[in-house]
């Protein structure tokens, strides 16, 4: 048994010490949402959410993330109310949306992301596309990826209907992240 | 030909369709936006605010089209029984029967442009925003909208009030003008 543990922290221990973390968080990025209303262009944004993307030996290797949809803002107070109840975000129920990485590939400044995105207890495997740079000590982070929010329970009842509201959402990911864990 | 084109005792086809085609219209999308704006958020309101919005922009489009055939093709004179004042008066009313529905229908799309509900009309067509989504200022462009849209109620009640007087007390033709019976028959009687 000892040994197992041994063996267990001697292999894992280099990959703990070397990763190196940045934190995200809404005072220094934004989450914005597109979606077609009436067939006609509609966006609006997250303000609260937060991120981690950590380096092993300078590469990417986790990213995790995770954003509080009560802080819907569509700038329509009527609608962002809305949009908290049982047949949108539901955030009584379900108060996070997250997203948990499982593999980073890098090319250059370009990584394609897969990990499972949880929004109102549907999770599924999903693939981002995100660009990163980094300047004196932060990290900058772009990406969108675009869902099907019916897959997500996002817009139920009359709402299913995708020709007054489509079924796409783009959601924009830009973010400057602080090191430190 | 001369019958699609005003007369000296009458209005045209052209000019009597856009104006009944217009009135038909605008008594549609009165009640339309009024029980529209009524409903809860939800997808009713969604689908009937469009329609709202894209039979606005259909009439706004008609309401130029008006003003551009009223300088192509001049209306019938008044007749001489009326008095020089209340030709400036009427002349004034019409311009801003005019008017009044135009900016009515602008301060709604500045609005819509505002709140970042932008217009796909019918679904066919995306219509440009007149400014970018601000919802500070989105309100203002509503109670403007809301006001312009008063005053036209109250102007087409004065404009229907008006063509009741020529038929009924002053019956001197000049409301029959805008009626199909008008239409002209016979060119070198008429013109």
């Amino acid at each position: 048994m000892l040994r197992w543990i041994l063996l267990l922290s001697v292999s894992c221990a280099p990959a703990f010490a070397a990763e190196d973390c940045y934190t995200a968080s809404a005072a220094d990025g934004e989450v914005t949402f597109h979606v077609l209303q009436a067939g006609a262009p509609f966006i609006g944004n997250f303000r609260r959410f937060s991120g981690e993307v950590c380096f092993t030996q300078d590469r990417i290797t986790r990213i995790d993330a995770t954003l509080d949809p009560a802080s819907v803002d569509t700038g329509l107070p009527e609608l962002d109310a809305n949009l908290l109840k049982e047949d949108f975000f539901d955030v009584g129920k379900y108060p996070s949306v997250s997203f948990v990485s499982s593999s980073v590939q890098s090319q250059g400044g370009t990584y394609t992301v897969h990990g499972t995105l949880a929004i109102k207890n549907n999770k599924r495997e999903v693939e981002v596309v995100l660009h990163s740079q980094q300047a004196s000590g932060k990290l900058s982070i772009s990406g969108s990826i675009t869902l099907d929010r019916l897959q997500y329970g996002i817009g139920m009842g009359d709402w299913t209907n995708t020709k007054w509201l489509g079924a796409e959402v783009k959601v924009d990911i830009n973010a400057t992240l602080a090191r430190g864990k | 030909m001369t019958r699609f084109l005003n007369s000296q005792k009458a209005y045209g086809i052209i000019a009597q369709a856009l104006h009944w085609c217009v009135a038909l219209l605008i008594f549609m999308q009165l009640p339309l936006g009024l029980y529209a704006a009524n409903l809860p958020v939800s997808m009713a309101r969604l689908q009937w605010l469009s329609y709202h919005k894209s039979l606005g922009l259909t009439i706004l489009a008609l309401t130029l089209l008006r003003l551009v055939w009223r300088w192509v093709d001049a209306p019938p004179p008044l007749p001489g029984t009326i008095p020089p004042w209340e030709r400036r008066a009427a002349l004034a009313a019409h311009l801003a029967l005019y008017a009044v529905p135009v900016l009515a229908m602008l301060a709604g799309w500045l609005y819509a442009s505002a709140a970042g509900l932008s217009v796909n009309w019918f679904g066919l067509i995306l219509i440009p925003d007149l400014i970018a989504k601000n919802t500070a200022i989105a309100p203002l462009f509503k109670e403007l909208h809301h006001g312009l849209v008063g005053l036209l109620v109250v102007m087409l009640i004065g404009h229907i009030g008006a063509a009741a007087r020529h038929a009924l007390i002053l019956r001197d033709n000049v409301m029959q003008r805008m009626l199909p019976a008008a239409w002209p028959t016979n060119s070198r009687e008429n013109r």
